[in-house]
């Protein structure tokens, strides 16, 4: 699998450059700014790009600026956005053109490398991967008018989960349930959200693109 | 009742006055009658100077008799038919007849010479009672203006607006009508230049109306002029009485200077007045001058005293506030992320020495080392956040509120309507007194949303958070309020909370502030 790399802090690059090596990730660019990391992402189209939030040459949130450019002239561009801290503010805009393909995660995350290297294949999968951080947050917001809120306990959490870019696999696991428990849930999900039927992955980035709009 | 000049030399004169008598009495006859005296007499009593009036006008002109008669007839019918408009009319007619008081007198200065009657006053053939046309007209100015107040004719608002702003005194001091003794000298020299050109009489008007002019706007300064001219002008008035030599054509006053001994003692009366009025406003405009500078002296040391006083204390809260953030800081780091490291560091020495002996111990260890290298990093996140909000730093104000909404349990709407950036250390202040406006809301209110709106107009950043809440917040309650008026007025920002009870809680926070131009995507 072909990736590309920004990060602007050379110890840190160096050792996402290996630690992916690590697990047979192809490394096409490791890269320092956002202008390289645009120009990288749109020439060398790799399967996933991994991003460093925080990018010169502002050293603001060029990263994720630079990210949205590329999806926006490559729609669905899978990228996944590392941070020393995520916000929601970003996971909107990442999630916001409803193309899936997205991750938002802790650079902390990178210390189980297992489940990171597993995070990414989601993200270039197509799927949605969103730090339990920025998921916790959303546990938190409770309003009326949101279709979310009729959710019950067990599809919220199996909606928090999926928003974590697990497998039903993995989320019945977790849950101690079968997994064919959780494609029922799963079900009533989309069906309360109003989401039609269509392939599984698009309806799991909307679930989560719902669930972040409550 | 005297006649116009022309009238009286007629043949037929008698008939004229007779004709011009009858129609005025018996129309003030046929007025007073019996049945309606009380009713009309309240309706329109001023209407019968109109019968009046309207003779003053025909005696002024040299018309034709029949015009004469026509115009007392026209008077007359008016007052009978129409008394109260007929009332209305007055002052209006009397204002015209000093009008063309003005224009007479401006006249016999020119030299003009034949007899008129004007009023009450026989003008011409160097008659002494010609001097008398000016003082009459001015009556009639003066009488014109009162009448239409007292009958609220139309035109009497703009009058009474514009009388009211001139007769209330502002800070100068100085009365308005003593701003308008400036007109008197400036009058003196105008007669005494004596232009008799038309040029001559259009400098006149100019400089009454320069004059007018200052007096409005520059009470204080024309009154000043005024001061001075007269004693000026006063002096000059008993150097003539005593020493001058008369000489045909000139004046001082509102009396030529010709060969007359009581003209002489005219200009030194006219000239004692003159430095009498010089000799009262001088003391009380130079006082006012005085006065002034010192008030304003007075009252800016009071306004720098004030600021002084903010400054010292603000800039002492923004000292304490910093030297208290440090030690939390400090403490965070001491208590937090260092001693995790220290426990990292200990956890992977212990690891390191296990690692031959055992193996798995040592692992585990490690394990526990890459848990705590965790959590050090979670508690710098949040100390981070909490000395500089990551989404302030990238995005600025706008979004670093937007971000805060989302993270607060409640619905909120945000509505940002800034033109600009705001700088860092405002936008700072501002976003953690919203951190702690939101919390609040969120514990204390009960409410279900929350509307947050920053916009900024005049040098001013405002921001407005409205809660559906039950009201009754006490801002003096919490000390997190507390704190953070004290960081805002380190900006002279203030914060103000509106909760009656039952809500809803509104909290605006106003902070004076420049804006820097909108942040260019750097992509």
């Amino acid at each position: 699998m072909r990736v590309v790399i920004a990060e602007d802090l050379f110890l840190l690059r160096e050792g996402l450059v290996r630690l992916l090596q690590a697990h047979d990730f192809e490394i096409v660019a490791a890269v320092g700014t956002a202008p390289e990391l645009l120009a990288a992402l749109l020439d060398t189209s790799p399967d996933v790009g991994i991003v460093d939030v925080r990018l010169p040459p502002t050293n603001t949130d060029d990263g994720l600026r630079a990210a949205l450019a590329a999806r926006k002239q490559v729609p669905g561009l899978p990228v996944l956005v590392l941070s020393q801290y995520v916000e929601q503010l970003y996971a909107r805009e990442l999630l916001a053109d409803q193309q899936g393909g997205v991750g938002y995660l802790l650079k902390d995350r990178v210390f189980n490398d297992e489940a990171f290297a597993g995070a990414i294949r989601t993200v270039a999968a197509g799927g949605t991967v969103l730090d339990p951080e920025v998921v916790q947050k959303l546990l938190l917001k409770h309003t009326s008018t949101n279709p979310v809120t009729r959710l019950t306990p067990r599809e919220l959490q199996v909606l928090a989960l999926m928003a974590e870019g697990r497998s039903n696999a993995a989320i019945g696991q977790r849950l101690h349930i079968t997994e064919k428990a959780v494609s029922k849930h799963a079900a009533g999900i989309f069906a309360k959200l109003g989401l039609a039927v269509s392939d599984d992955d698009n309806r799991r980035v909307l679930a989560v693109l719902a669930y972040l709009e409550s | 009742m005297a006649l116009p000049r022309a009238a009286r030399h007629d043949g037929a004169v008698s008939f004229y006055k007779i004709a011009v008598i009858v129609i005025i009495v018996g129309s003030y006859l046929a007025w007073i009658r019996p049945d309606g005296l009380q009713g009309r007499f309240r309706a329109g009593r001023w209407g019968l100077l109109l019968p009046l009036v309207a003779l003053a006008y025909a005696s002024v002109s040299t018309a034709h008799h029949w015009l004469v008669i026509a115009e007392v007839l026209a008077g007359c019918l008016l007052m009978l038919l129409a008394p109260r408009a007929s009332a209305k009319t007055v002052p209006f007619a009397l204002l015209g007849l000093a009008f063309v008081g003005l224009v007479l007198a401006r006249k016999y200065t020119d030299g003009h010479n034949e007899s008129t009657l004007y009023g009450l006053v026989l003008a011409g053939s160097y008659s002494g009672r010609t001097a008398l046309v000016l003082p009459e007209a001015v009556l009639f100015l003066a009488a014109g203006l009162w009448l239409l107040l007292r009958l609220n004719a139309p035109g009497s608002g703009l009058v009474r607006q514009t009388a009211t702003r001139l007769w209330q005194s502002r800070s100068s001091g100085i009365l308005p009508w003593q701003g308008f003794l400036v007109l008197l000298p400036v009058a003196l020299i105008l007669r005494m230049l004596d232009m008799h050109t038309s040029s001559g009489a259009a400098i006149d008007v100019a400089v009454i109306a320069v004059a007018v002019v200052l007096a409005l706007r520059a009470r204080l300064w024309a009154a000043t002029l005024a001061a001075a001219a007269s004693l000026v002008l006063g002096t000059y008035g008993i150097l003539l009485a005593m020493y001058g030599h008369p000489t045909s054509g000139h004046y001082y006053g509102i009396l030529a200077w010709e060969s007359n001994r009581g003209i002489f003692i005219g200009s030194g009366i006219q000239g004692t007045l003159l430095l009498a009025l010089g000799v009262w406003g001088t003391p009380r405009v130079l006082g006012q001058h005085l006065g002034l500078r010192e008030k304003a002296l007075a009252a800016k040391a009071e306004l720098l005293t004030e600021r002084v006083e903010t400054l010292t204390q603000t800039r002492t809260d923004a000292v304490d506030t910093a030297a208290a953030e440090l030690r939390r800081i400090e403490r965070d780091l001491h208590d937090g992320a260092q001693a995790r490291l220290v426990a990292l560091g200990m956890s992977l020495r212990a690891a390191e020495k296990l690692f031959k002996t055992s193996p798995d111990a040592a692992l585990a260890l490690v394990s526990e080392a890459k848990e705590t290298s965790s959590r050090a990093l979670t508690d710098l996140r949040d100390l981070v956040r909490g000395i500089y909000p990551p989404v302030l730093a990238d995005r600025g104000l706008a979004d670093a509120v937007r971000a805060l909404a989302l993270d607060t349990p409640l619905h909120t709407v945000v509505d940002v309507d800034l033109p600009g950036e705001i700088d860092l250390p405002v936008g700072s202040a501002v976003y953690f007194a919203v951190a702690e406006i939101l919390t609040n809301a969120a514990k204390h209110s009960g409410a279900r949303t929350v509307r947050i709106h920053l916009s900024y107009a005049v040098g001013t950043l405002r921001v407005q958070v409205t809660d559906d809440g039950a009201g009754g917040a006490d801002p003096a309650a919490g000390t997190g309020l507390t704190g953070v008026e004290r960081r805002l007025a380190t900006f002279d920002g203030i914060l103000a909370v509106n909760s009656p009870p039952g809500g809803p809680t509104i909290v605006v926070i106003e902070v004076p502030c420049a804006l820097s131009s909108p942040k260019t995507s750097s992509c």
